[in-house]
């Protein structure tokens, strides 16, 4: 019997694997618990897709969207337009991915309570976006598809970015039956999930390499005869500019010119400043990834390269990526990160402070400098200050041609130079036509709002 | 959240206070109760019972302590006779149930001997003298007086007034259960919530007034149990309330398959017969299955007669302890596995033929267990181990619902709405309750397949906390380590053998049914004892218990245990 009774120790070698598989699941419960709650599809978390719990602000505490009973959205319908593309809607076609990423503080979660609330459940998101700037943008947008977004390029706060086609999530409508087109691509989040062809918003970056590279280039002269003769092609002008500097050809748009300083920066030195000014890369901020840009001229001819330089060819550019580009500029060559969640409290305690993030240097100082003059010098020369009463708006304008039989994408990118407002901001209008003529009337608007927002 | 927060605004004040109440009340009670059913089997005092002298020509007077007794000069052996011509393991000494003793001769190199004649194995009267590598010694069996006087120096293993006690506290917790389900949502299963968990609190008060009849004071592994098969109920009664019935009937019918079992145990002689109904039974019931079962989910374990659908690969296991177990008689002088190894491959090749591997594997595990206890040979066990190994990819090979379980092994968050369906569905669920629980009825598991039974734990600790999960699956490991410590005092290697193989098959089925909830191991769909929901499970989960309650030889424990006679008259 001595030796049965030693034998039967081996059930201390099932126990043992017993608890040392407890102890493992229990020490991956502590430390992923968090997460798992807010894995995708997280039952007591998400319904129809999208979070499910918290309430969130705009940032002056408006309220755009409680969950804590239901799926109760802002009043004005103006309002649920604007920000559907930040919210999410209730089926999850459209998602909100900024709020999913902080969904383990919008729950209210913590490891001994789980997600059980007592009473009212979860957290309070303010975000960094103004609702009278949301419906002012939207607005303004009017009919048009296309983005807008305005930031504050010193502390990363998106003040307004709106898209359209959008929809109203509390009377959505019947899309199978929709045979007009008016909402295609209405789940999609222009502001971060597109690319544009950028047009000749584009020359800012060619001007910028060109700034860095070329010592002589402001004093060199550019002859424009409406047509720029390359590899048996042509490079076109919307008109003949005759002789001029770089800062009348970059007033003028002028695609002969900028053909010329593309082709004098050459493949490699192009790609090399397109790549570190970061204009197609991605932008990454709260849980939200923008769509990736492109810029490849890798073995292009001399032709490609030039129309590259002015923002055609292949080239395409996500707007809140070229808004974080164009806020660089603004900010003397370094910019910050945008981010669209200021702070989330839960029991009156705060568990995320959204903070400014810087980026490096992407150009000097002195090259930042002659950008904000020629920016500013366009709209004084030729946009017109009229349009921006007691703002100091650098700006450039596009025309990207889409082909297609459609009219041309409008755009806009610009920034605010004065102090107390430092805005940046773009602007892409789809199908639309000259971009001095849409997008400034559009950008007018928007930005007198975010003044008074930011004065108020 | 949509739901659980509209539950609460629309919830009256009390309801909420209730809720909030009880997700503190729940863990501190069963911590409470479960320490208080676990210490007594964890630290009770291992007390040898005294049978016999055996008395030495010099005069020594060795004391037998078990029914069964290997005299050798090993000093594993029980009764050590350190003399140079005595063999390691020399003879086993048996005492039957009518309190007569034999000698038996284990394959010693030069025999055992009763007054100078050499046998194999003999009855002992008083007076002869045995003879054992030239020692000579006497048996003296103790008196009834004596016996009884021996009982009376025994520690009682717990008085009658703390099994009232705990059965009290588990029932202060099944009322709070009942009620959290009544507030929590399940109005409409009142009728079922009610029967359930008033069912299993009649069952268990029962039991407990039986045993004052028999006079039988220990509760601790029992009330475990109650317990356990409460937090299945309280699994029911969040996903499926309709089957607290028919779940309530397989827990009575599970308490009954228990005394059976527990009576036919009681008498060593009476379970050794009964050994060969149960290998026949154990085969049979697979081998009906195999011609008449239904094939569910991949795998033809199922048998349905009417309305009523049966597994009887669980009753098997409950047969296949009875099979393995071994007197020490036996185990010495037929040393050789070869008819139990035979039976197992019988077994696990009816298992294979039905694509049940998960069952397979827990009749495997029980293999090893009986194979090392009666053997005791590493390497016979090594062997099996590679059997197994080479038979298992031969499996996956064939069954490619299996191999799909082990794809997703480790992967699931890569595959959350395919393979890893399940489990990702769980661990969110189990994280959404934290250590303490959203409270009775509030959780989201009931939407997922097999919420109540392979995933079980998971909708536990949606409901109830990880504390909670972590205290049931505690218990069990304790009424396992109560079975190791056990054995020492055990009366005969058959009960040791038993209570070790059945605490083993609990320990198994842990493993794989919460080790795979939550992919630390792959999904099997192997049921946890007392918890899952199935009544097939819960019939051999008592089956199996029975066999843990004979090896309790803790005075005055158990039923299937016989009291010492009182003043010569049987204790019935």
């Amino acid at each position: 019997m001595n030796r049965i009774a030693l034998r039967a120790g081996i059930a201390f070698l099932l126990i043992l694997v017993l608890l040392a598989g407890l102890g493992f699941f229990v020490f991956e419960y502590v430390t992923q618990a968090d997460q798992w709650v807010v894995f995708a599809g997280s039952p007591h978390v998400y319904n129809g897709g999208n979070i499910g719990c918290g309430v969130i602000t705009d940032r002056d505490g408006v309220l755009l969207l409680d969950l804590s009973d239901g799926r109760n959205y802002a009043q004005a319908e103006a309002l649920r337009r604007s920000t559907v593309h930040w919210l999410g809607d209730r089926k999850g076609s459209i998602s909100a991915p900024a709020l999913s990423h902080y969904a383990a503080e919008l729950t209210g979660y913590d490891i001994l309570n789980g997600v059980y609330t007592y009473g009212k459940a979860g957290g309070t998101a303010q975000l960094t976006i103004s609702s009278q700037a949301q419906e002012a943008a939207l607005k303004a947008l009017g009919s048009y598809k296309g983005t807008l977004g305005v930031y504050n390029y010193e502390t990363g706060e998106i003040l307004c970015a709106v898209t359209s086609p959008n929809l109203d999530p509390d009377n959505p409508p019947d899309l199978e039956k929709d045979t007009t087109g008016q909402y295609d691509g209405v789940y999609v989040n222009r502001f971060t999930q597109s690319t544009y062809i950028p047009g000749s918003i584009f020359k800012i970056v060619t001007l910028a390499a060109a700034l860095e590279t070329i010592p002589d280039i402001m004093q060199q002269k550019f002859v424009c005869k409406g047509v720029y003769e390359l590899d048996n092609d042509k490079v076109t002008c919307e008109d003949k500019h005759y002789e001029q500097d770089v800062k009348m050809a970059f007033r003028n748009s002028c695609n002969c010119a900028f053909a010329q300083i593309a082709g004098q920066l050459g493949e490699e030195t192009l790609t090399r400043y397109v790549e570190q000014f970061g204009v197609t890369q991605r932008v990454t901020f709260d849980g939200i990834t923008t769509a990736k840009g492109n810029f490849d001229i890798k073995g292009a001819s001399q032709y490609s390269i030039a129309w590259s330089g002015v923002g055609q060819h292949t080239d395409l550019i996500n707007p809140c990526s070229f808004m974080t580009f164009v806020g660089a500029i603004a900010a003397d060559g370094k910019g910050v990160t945008p981010h669209l969640v200021a702070q989330i409290t839960s029991d009156g305690l705060t568990s995320y402070w959204g903070q400014t993030k810087n980026q490096s240097r992407i150009m000097s100082v002195a090259t930042a400098e002659t950008l904000q003059e020629l920016m500013g010098f366009n709209v004084t020369d030729k946009y017109g200050s009229k349009h921006f009463p007691g703002l100091t708006v650098c700006a450039k304008t596009g025309t990207a041609e889409v082909g297609g039989g459609k009219k041309p994408n409008a755009m806009l990118a610009g920034f605010v130079a004065d102090e107390e407002y430092p805005l940046a901001f773009i602007v892409a209008v789809e199908d639309a036509g000259y971009g001095r003529e849409v997008c400034i009337p559009i950008i007018a608007e928007v930005l007198q709002v975010c003044k008074a927002v930011m004065d108020s | 959240m949509d739901f659980v927060s509209g539950l609460f605004y629309a919830e009256p004040a009390y309801i909420r206070v209730f809720t909030a109440c009880l997700r503190y009340l729940a863990p501190v009670l069963v911590a409470v109760l479960l320490f208080r059913c676990m210490k007594p089997l964890l630290t009770f005092r291992k007390e040898p019972e005294i049978w016999a002298w055996l008395c030495l020509a010099d005069g020594r007077k060795m004391s037998v302590t078990h029914w069964e007794n290997v005299i050798g000069r090993s000093k594993r052996s029980d009764i050590v006779v350190n003399f140079p011509t005595v063999s390691r393991s020399h003879a086993v000494l048996t005492r039957y149930d009518d309190g007569s003793w034999t000698i038996a001769d284990a394959d010693s190199k030069d025999g055992v001997f009763v007054n100078k004649k050499r046998v194999r194995i003999r009855a002992l009267q008083p007076g002869d003298v045995i003879s054992i590598g030239g020692v000579d010694m006497e048996l003296q069996p103790i008196s009834r007086r004596q016996e009884k006087h021996l009982a009376q120096l025994r520690t009682k293993a717990s008085t009658i007034f703390s099994s009232f006690a705990n059965l009290f506290l588990l029932t202060v917790f099944q009322i709070l259960c009942a009620v959290g389900f009544l507030l929590g949502g399940g109005g409409e299963n009142a009728v079922d919530i009610l029967i359930g968990f008033g069912g299993i609190m009649a069952c268990q008060w029962a039991l407990l007034l039986f045993y004052v009849c028999i006079r039988r004071t220990s509760f601790e592994v029992e009330t475990i149990a109650f317990f356990l098969s409460t937090m299945g109920m309280a699994v029911l009664a969040t996903v499926d309330p309709g089957e607290a019935l028919k779940q309530l009937i397989a827990l009575a019918l599970g308490v009954v398959l228990f005394l059976v079992v527990g009576w036919s145990l009681r008498d060593l002689e009476r379970a050794k017969k009964f050994r060969y109904v149960a290998a026949i039974a154990g085969i049979g019931f697979l081998l009906i299955t195999l011609v008449f079962g239904r094939e569910y989910y991949g795998a033809k374990n199922w048998l349905v007669i009417g309305s009523l659908s049966i597994q009887p690969s669980e009753l098997s296991k409950v047969c296949f302890v009875y099979v393995g177990a071994s007197a020490m008689d036996r185990i010495m002088t037929k040393r050789n596995l070869f008819s139990f190894i035979a039976y197992s491959v019988l077994i696990c090749g009816c298992l294979a033929l039905m694509n049940d591997f998960g069952t397979a594997l827990i009749f495997f595990c029980a293999f090893l267990v009986i194979a090392y206890m009666r053997s005791g040979s590493v390497g016979t066990l090594a062997l099996a181990c590679t059997a197994l190994g080479f038979a298992g990819v031969v499996a996956l090979k064939i069954a490619p619902h299996a191999l799909r379980r082990f794809a997703t092994w480790r992967h699931i968050w890569e595959a959350p709405l395919e393979g890893g369906y399940q489990q990702t569905r769980s661990l969110m669920c189990m994280a959404a309750g934290g250590l303490l629980g959203l409270g009775a009825g509030r959780g989201w598991m009931k939407n997922v397949f097999a919420a109540d039974s392979d995933v079980a734990v998971a909708t536990v600790c949606e409901e109830w906390g990880l504390i909670l999960v972590v205290l049931i699956i505690l218990s069990v490991i304790a009424l396992a380590v109560f079975s190791v410590r056990s054995a020492s005092v055990g009366r005969s290697s058959f009960y040791t053998i038993g209570a070790c193989t059945a605490s083993c098959i609990m320990l198994v089925q842990v493993i794989l049914n919460a080790l795979g909830t939550v992919d630390v191991l792959p999904l099997t769909g192997v049921t946890f004892p007392f918890l899952s929901n199935g009544g097939s499970s819960m019939l051999c989960s008592w089956g199996l218990l029975a066999f843990i309650k004979a090896a309790d030889t803790r005075q005055n424990a158990s039923f299937a245990v016989r009291l010492t006679k009182k003043g010569g008259a049987e204790d019935e």
